[in-house]
């Protein structure tokens, strides 16, 4: 006979095979939703638990350092600290006042005044330097030190001061570019490499994710700058800041067989705001050299031909009158007119080359278009179209009103002028090396075009040699070497449109040796205090930064016989 | 029996792990000590190196010579060149 089977209330196996069902469920159920999540969901996690966890510091900002073209450090990145307080985590106030007074040289009162005025965290000290953060490290990684939040930051450290600081910039303490050349090569320079996870311990601790592999790209920035004639060329401008007060200043020199700026100095001098680039002006007589050379290259005048000068008085439309105060000539040769700078003769000369000529002779100079440099802020300047200019237009062109140009224009302009008739792209930067050995060669010798004849170019070094030796550029001569060039000393527009008699941009463009010139050097004075001209205020300091640049080079007199006499 | 010998080689594991992982944080914090250390240093010779270039610059060179050599500068007329 069968026994009948007991209910289920009193079949204590089943009742048990239930329960261990029930208690495996649980974490049955829990590893099926973590097998789930750690499958399917494993990314969307994953991005949580770092971001929660893994801060992106400071340093993980790498930045090359800039050098000039002898390898001279002009700007390099320095890890140093900031130290801030978490005061909620400080277990004894005064000990840690007094660890922050004796190392950081803090005053303690100030220290107790913020430590009551701020709520939790504030910072006490930046730019900590490393021997300094050094002594910290023992304190900070005690008991005593938590609250102490020690954090990594750069500083960009210039050992030449502010030298070339309108070129170079600024960069912030995170190593970013934030004008000038650093801001130009931010990418070249600098390499973010925040995938270098680090977590930061709570006494400021750095913990980094070893992992993962760290590659290193930065640049390091060769300019084509020389800081020793770029620190003639600052002292020579300081000088003349002193003695004239002009609102703006600037000398710039280029080599004229290569393009490469050799320096460029800026009065005031701002962070990565270089007037050679960013200055536009109207030239005045130093355009005299393009409009003379344009003319001689296109065969409409001779250098020996005569201009009239008839009264030093010369109407060129109704109303316009041109004078010339400066001689009492009837007729100027070429070589004279540029010597006398005479606004008639220049614009007389462009008249009789012709707007369209003219025009396009201005333009193959490089003038109204930007240089391949692209600093950062550079202008254009400004050339009409030919087809707006009027006969009055066309005449003052001549002589330099009715175009703006930027200072690197005009050198580039007188360096064609000495180096045999090319238009050079000018270089800024030489070269830049990564830490991986590539080399990034940029100041390739390179001419952009061919702008005026070799003819040409010989009668133009006659005419403005002829310029510095009997005419307005006399105070330019250097004793043993030759000399060409032309002074500049044009009005300025006034709030009313017209001529300010007052205000004047007075300059001087030259190169030296004439034979194998090295060196072209710009020296532009903005709106002098006191009332001077080209030829007495930027001569001499071409004179002296000419002077320097060629010692500098152990350049050999060209005219040894003049020191004879 | 069986279950003793089991538990303890598990156990003896299960130490050997833990020890290995000690071992390797202390290791790890020892690597991080020193890396800090080896970079404030390298940044030590930054600033030494900067501070040999700041002594360098033109500027400072100029100013030590004139004023306590008084030396001046060399004018480009003074050059001889020598020929071989």
């Amino acid at each position: 006979m069968l026994k009948p089977k007991p209910s289920f209330a009193y079949n204590p196996k089943a009742r048990m095979k239930l329960c261990g069902i029930l208690c495996l469920l649980a974490p049955l159920l829990i590893g099926v939703r973590l097998f789930y999540m750690q499958t399917f969901q494993h990314e969307k996690f994953a991005d949580k638990a770092e971001r929660t966890i893994y801060d992106y510091l400071a340093e993980d900002r790498l930045r090359g350092q800039i050098f000039d073209t002898n390898g001279n450090f002009l700007a390099e990145s320095v890890r140093t600290h900031s130290c801030g307080v978490s005061k909620r985590y400080v277990p004894d106030k005064n000990i840690t006042i007094n660890f922050l007074v004796e190392t950081l040289g803090l005053s303690k009162k100030e220290l107790e005044k913020k430590w009551k005025e701020k709520q939790n965290f504030f910072f006490v000290a930046k730019k900590i330097k490393p021997d300094v953060y050094m002594n910290m490290i023992p304190f900070l990684r005690s008991l005593a030190g938590q609250g102490l939040e020690a954090t990594p930051e750069y500083e960009r450290i210039h050992p030449y001061g502010d030298s070339a600081i309108d070129l170079l910039g600024e960069a912030n303490s995170k190593n970013m570019g934030l004008s000038g050349l650093e801001l130009m090569f931010n990418d070249e320079l600098s390499q973010d490499i925040s995938k270098r996870r680090a977590k930061r311990a709570r006494r400021g601790e750095v913990i980094y994710d070893r992992s993962l592999k760290e590659e290193k790209s930065v640049g390091n920035l060769y300019l084509t700058i020389d800081m020793l004639a770029q620190y003639y060329a600052e002292a020579a401008l300081a000088k003349a800041v002193e003695d004239y007060d002009p609102e703006r200043g600037l000398i710039l020199v280029q080599d004229p067989q290569t393009g490469r700026i050799l320096a460029a100095a800026s009065y005031p001098r701002k962070d990565g705001q270089s007037l050679a680039f960013q200055f536009t002006y109207e030239p005045g007589s130093t355009f005299k050299t393009i409009s003379v050379a344009s003319a001689l290259d296109a065969g409409v005048v001779n250098v020996n031909d005569a201009i009239d000068m008839s009264g030093r008085s010369w109407e060129i439309a109704r109303g316009v009158v041109v004078k010339d105060k400066q001689h009492d000539k009837d007729a100027l040769t070429i070589p004279e007119i540029m010597a006398l700078s005479s606004n008639i003769g220049a614009g007389k000369i462009a008249l009789e080359l012709g707007a369209k000529n003219f025009f396009y002779y201005i333009k193959a100079f490089g003038f109204g278009t930007k240089t391949d440099i692209n600093f950062t802020g550079e202008s254009r300047g400004s050339v009409p179209a030919y087809n707006k200019w009027t006969k009055v237009d066309t005449a003052s062109k001549g002589y330099g009103y009715g175009v703006a140009l930027t200072p690197i224009q005009l050198i580039g302009a007188y360096s064609a002028i000495a180096n045999g008739g090319w238009l050079m792209q000018p270089h800024l930067i030489d070269r830049v090396e990564y830490v991986d050995g590539r080399v990034d060669k940029r100041a390739k010798v390179q001419k952009i075009r061919r702008v005026v004849k070799p003819q040409t170019v010989e009668t133009m070094k006659k005419v403005l040699q002829y310029v510095v030796e009997e005419g307005s550029g006399k105070k330019a001569r250097i004793k043993g070497y030759s000399v060409a060039g032309k002074t500049g000393t044009a009005e300025k527009l006034d709030k009313e449109g017209g001529y300010a008699k007052r205000r004047h941009v007075v300059s001087f463009c030259g190169f030296t040796p004439i034979e194998n010139p090295r060196f072209t050097i710009l020296v532009v004075l903005d709106s002098p205090a006191k009332y001077t001209f080209g030829g007495t205020a930027a001569a001499p300091i071409f004179k002296e930064v000419a002077e320097a640049l060629l010692a500098m080079q152990g350049i050999a007199p060209d005219r040894p016989e003049e020191l004879v006499q | 029996m069986k279950i003793f010998g089991l538990v303890f080689i598990l156990s003896v594991f299960a130490f050997g792990v833990v020890m290995m992982r000690i071992e390797i944080n202390r290791s790890g914090r020892l690597i991080g000590k020193l890396q800090s250390e080896v970079q404030i240093k390298e940044a030590r010779n930054q600033y030494l190196k900067l501070e040999a270039a700041r002594l360098s610059s033109p500027e400072v060179v100029r100013k030590a010579a004139s004023e306590n050599l008084h030396l001046r500068r060399t004018p480009p007329q003074q050059i001889v060149v020598l020929e071989d």
